[in-house]
């Protein structure tokens, strides 16, 4: 992986990865979906990039906490659909526990006096 | 998480078998994306290329995406890591000249490195052999006046210690190790003994494996209780415990065996651990030199209570060393005392010699480094094309540098095992080259030493590879893709490069200062006359034992002085005369201490000068000679007379001086018949007579080879003080003929007069020279040696460089050979920059090497050279100028050789 510059809207890995949990969790999808969800979502703020999203993905899966399995998509192609497993969604559950406590702890900081 | 962990092994594991399908999955998932994103763009209204292009604009590389998820799921590194490791192993196949000069480099280095640690790792680094080795210290004396100061405290100033200190278990005190005649256990024979105080047992720790150690008072002039060492016990007493209550004597000393230590155990004295000892003894109460404050002859070792720190320690030590001072300003003024791990005291002596040798070879390594770095240099940037092109096809510029790394570790690996090779032919050199040191037996390539090389190759591997690796992984893909091959590196590249070869120069100069200095002392060693001709001698030692009755006796009102009976010198007379009247025996004679081993010293007054107060009187070195030695050694006489046979106990005691003597003291009188009064430390009084110099002779080399010290004579026939002493038996035919059958009639005729004296040290006097001088000799060959390989591998920097150089300028010489430049400009022009480079090198390597001229004459063995002697220094010079010059001939030879069309075409 080649370290990329931090520009706005880039995802930092493990936000990235909280992300795609988060998407996941609505029910099962492909990566295509996911990004494009994040994007809506975000009002286009957040932007997933593909060199980015596929890798996660992958690390996702081999670490037990997404699932996948090949079937069809709304427009009758095949594609790789990932779900949440029971691991993921503990996972998910823990981060977004830590970064609700880390938002709000860096909005007291940020708030004005 | 090891559950997580092992279901990614799996993951991995099952990868590796469905590999097809997996490579075919992420195809099939990636181009899903792709289409679903062109839909996208086809929707929001852009023309079908232009929404293909678009997506795959924002997808970015395919290929790298597709590489970072298969990195989940297979083990790529390792993969890649082989795939990399054949490919270097191809391309660096196409270049063997170049991995030829690379990999000898490193095996220079590296197998430099990996000798001296053996050595390092066999000598040094151990711990010391006892339970407690962490507590135990050595409490050294310092002078602040005398920074040489190294002499021991005297036994009853330890005892002042053990009574005011809290800091320590016990201190006890450990003499020296000596070649003691045992007698009374099977065949009469030197053997090592050690003087210890009783608790020097239960300050290491180690207990006998059989009976007990010998009591504080168990010590006599007549007899005493010693414990034995295993080997002993094997060899002497076949292993049985009947042994404890047997006797036997040692210097004439009825010794009677209380134990026996275990198997293993290891003895040290100052600066010196694990010397093998066969007997421990306890000091002689009686015997002055264990009684006097002045005498000083033991190392003092202590085990700290638990808990107690070095500084804690000292700071005791401290208190106790200035009450001292006020109780004794005689012996103590200005003594401190320097409370140092007692590693370290016996160590240090190790590491002076092994230490400077150490960076020496770090020296080589780095320079070794430099070139390989600069080659690899040279290499990347013509390669730079193939770099860009694998980036421009998709390779990341992590790849492309684990690529390169991969290459520089085949390349170190392959010059590291080398060297380990080069080491392991080496180990019986440094075995004689570390002679001197402990356990140099037992130096070998081992685990630990395999792991340094590993270490040390993979080191280099990074410390050359690095530069160019990251070099290579930020091409300017454009600009080397439009470039072509255009030869414009003469920029900040080339001087880099020249600064490289510069410091390659300037680190092979100091190497060679050094090794010059030692190589120029070692001359001095070798072919300096010894002052005596040491052809045809054969020497041995003759020890009559201190304690006997028979051969010493007390002085009179003399506080516990000793001096030789009639018998003593007789005993001696009749031997010598003996000798001498063998066949094929010159001459035969006899001195206490065989040059170039030293003198005993004395100090003097000079009678009808004024007395001198005891601090400023003048000390010298005296040796007891039989009247034959002068005629047999061959030492010329320069004035008055030889020791003769006349001069014997009731006739006026007489003396021989060497001229320094002469010289120094009698500048402008005539020394014979001048009067000294003599004064053996540790006495406080003068001989009651004065000797009378009789004598001028020839210097000899006493005390070392290098210099000349003021010394006399006297008579063993007279008055000796010594009972010990060395023969010297001088053949009229090639003495390694008869060395074995004079030593038999030697022997044969000292049994005669006392059967219980051994003869030992049987050796040639050109193999005792031999000897003397081989320690420093193995140690400069080595320095030498490495100076040589750091020459060597500086040249082929300065050679790589121009040769370079060259190859860049091929198309501008030819250009200017066609425009016609005399072949003798190019040559010249190459040879400049030659003579450039080594020569800045050379001046940067003489400054440093003045620079720390104090440093070299401090941690090299320079003898009577001064560190900045300017011969050395020019000679050195001369050869790395001359050895670079040949370097540069080369490429220059090929610069003029350039056939201008062939040039101009190139490329």
């Amino acid at each position: 992986m080649s370290p990329k510059k931090s520009e706005t809207g880039d995802l930092l890995r493990d936000t990235l990865d909280m992300l795609i949990l988060k998407t996941l969790s609505r029910g099962e999808t492909h990566g295509y979906g996911i990004a494009e969800y994040i994007e809506e979502t975000s009002e286009e703020v957040l932007r997933v990039e593909e060199g980015a999203l596929y890798p996660a993905l992958h690390r996702l899966q081999v670490r037990g906490l997404l699932a996948a399995e090949w079937g069809t998509s709304e427009n009758n192609r095949r594609a790789k659909f990932y779900r949440l497993t029971a691991a993921g969604r503990k996972q998910l559950a823990e981060e977004t526990a830590h970064w609700g406590r880390m938002t709000s702890a860096i909005a007291r900081i940020l708030e004005p006096a | 998480m090891p559950s997580e962990w092992l279901n990614e092994v799996w993951v991995r594991v099952k990868a590796l078998v469905m590999r097809k399908r997996l490579e075919r999955d992420l195809e099939e998932e990636l181009q899903f994306h792709l289409a679903m994103r062109e839909e996208k763009n086809r929707a929001l209204g852009l023309a079908g290329k232009d929404a293909q292009a678009a997506a795959r604009r924002r997808f970015g590389n395919v290929a790298l995406v597709k590489e970072d998820c298969r990195e989940n799921w297979t083990f790529t590194w390792m993969e890649t890591i082989w795939q990399d490791v054949r490919y270097a192993a191809r391309t660096l196949a196409r270049s063997p000249g170049f991995v030829a000069v690379v990999v000898f480099s490193l095996m220079l280095g590296i197998g430099a490195n990996t000798a001296i640690f053996s050595v390092l790792n066999t000598v040094m680094l151990r711990a010391l052999p006892y339970p407690y080795a962490d507590r135990l210290v050595a409490v050294c004396p310092t002078s602040k006046e005398d920074p040489k100061y190294d002499d021991m405290p005297p036994l009853a100033e330890i005892a002042d210690w053990k009574k005011q200190n809290q800091v320590f278990d016990d201190i006890a005190a450990v003499g020296g190790i000596w070649n003691a005649p045992m007698t009374g256990a099977g065949e009469p024979g030197p053997i090592p003994v050690q003087t210890v105080t009783a608790d020097f047992f239960a300050v290491v720790g180690v207990q006998p494996a059989l009976g007990r150690v010998f009591r504080a008072d168990e010590g006599h002039k007549l007899f005493q209780t010693v414990v034995i060492s295993n080997t002993l016990w094997k060899k002497r007493f076949n292993g049985e415990p009947s042994v404890l209550g047997k006797t036997f004597r040692i210097e004439g000393v009825v010794s009677t065996v209380v134990g026996v230590m275990p198997a293993g155990f290891e003895s040290f004295e100052q600066w010196y651990q694990a010397k093998s000892v066969d007997v421990w003894q306890p000091p002689d109460p009686e015997r002055s030199m264990y009684v006097k404050r002045t005498d000083r002859w033991s190392l003092p070792v202590a085990r700290l209570k638990p808990g107690v720190t070095l500084a804690q320690a000292q700071a005791e030590m401290d208190v106790i060393a200035r009450g001292l001072e006020q109780a004794y300003p005689e012996s103590n003024k200005g003594i401190g005392e320097k409370v140092v791990p007692l590693y370290d005291a016996l160590y240090q002596s190790a590491g002076n010699k092994l230490y400077p040798l150490l960076g020496a070879v770090g020296f080589v390594l780095l320079i070794g480094c430099v070139n390989v770095a600069n080659l690899m240099q040279s290499r990347t940037e013509s390669r730079r094309k193939e770099y860009s092109v694998r980036a421009s096809l998709g390779a990341g510029r992590r790849r492309l540098m684990q690529q390169l790394l991969v290459e520089s570790g085949l390349l170190a690996l392959i010059g590291g095992a080398l060297g380990v090779l080069l080491s392991i032919l080496a180990t019986h050199i440094l075995r004689a080259f570390a002679q001197d040191l402990p356990h140099a037996d037992s130096i070998r390539v081992d685990g630990r030493v395999l792991l340094f090389a590993v270490g040390l190759s993979v080191l280099t591997a990074v410390l050359f590879g690095l530069a160019p690796a990251i070099r290579a992984a930020r091409p300017d893909l454009n600009d080397v893709l439009r470039e072509g091959e255009s030869r414009t590196s003469t920029g900040t590249r080339g001087r880099a490069r020249h600064l490289l070869v510069i410091s390659e120069v300037a680190m092979a100069m100091l190497l060679l200062v050094g090794a010059g200095l030692m190589v120029n002392s070692l001359l001095h060693l070798l072919l300096v006359y010894p002052g005596f001709d040491p052809s045809n001698i054969l020497t041995m030692t003759v020890n009559l034992p201190e304690g006997n009755a028979k051969y010493t006796e007390k002085v009179p009102g003399r506080d516990g002085m000793t001096k030789s009976t009639p018998q003593a010198i007789a005993f001696h007379k009749q031997l010598l005369e003996r000798i001498a009247a063998m066949p094929g025996v010159e001459s035969a004679g006899m001195i206490t201490i065989l040059p170039p081993f030293g003198a005993v010293s004395v100090s003097f007054s000079i009678v009808g000068q004024p007395t001198l107060s005891l601090e400023d009187r003048p000390h010298l070195g005296f040796n007891e000679v039989s009247p034959g030695f002068f005629r047999t050694m061959r030492i010329p006489l320069k004035k008055g007379r030889y020791l003769d046979e006349r001069d014997t106990e009731s006739a006026p005691w007489a003396i021989v001086i060497n001229e320094s003597m002469a010289n120094r003291y009698f500048p402008k009188e005539d020394p014979i018949g001048q009067q000294l009064l003599l004064r053996y430390e540790p006495d406080r009084v003068d001989e009651e007579r004065p000797r009378q110099i009789v004598g001028i002779v020839a210097d000899v080399k006493h005390v070392g080879i290098g210099g000349m010290h003021a010394l006399f004579y006297e008579s063993y026939l007279q008055y000796p003080a010594h009972l010990y002493g060395t023969l010297v038996i001088r053949t009229a035919s090639d003495v390694r003929a008869r060395e074995a059958d004079l030593t038999a009639s030697v022997k044969q005729a000292v049994r005669e007069l006392d059967p219980d004296q051994p003869v030992t040290d049987i050796r040639t006097m050109n193999a005792v020279l031999r000897k003397y001088r081989s320690s420093y000799q193995y140690y400069v060959i080595v320095l030498a040696v490495f100076a040589g390989m750091a020459v060597l591998l500086a040249t082929i920097g300065v050679y790589g460089v121009l040769s370079y150089f060259v190859n860049q300028r091929t198309r501008e010489m030819g250009i200017r050979l066609a425009l016609g430049a005399q072949r003798g400009d190019v040559l010249q022009m190459v040879a400049r920059l030659g003579l450039k480079l080594s020569m800045t090198g050379v001046v940067i390597g003489v400054a440093l090497a003045l620079g720390l001229n104090r440093f070299i004459a401090q941690h090299f063995w320079i003898y009577h050279v001064k560190p900045t002697d300017p011969l050395t220094y020019g000679a050195v010079t001369l050869v790395l100028v001359g050895i670079a010059l040949l370097a540069c001939y080369v490429p220059a030879r090929r610069a003029t050789n350039v056939d201008p069309m062939t040039a101009l075409r190139h490329d």
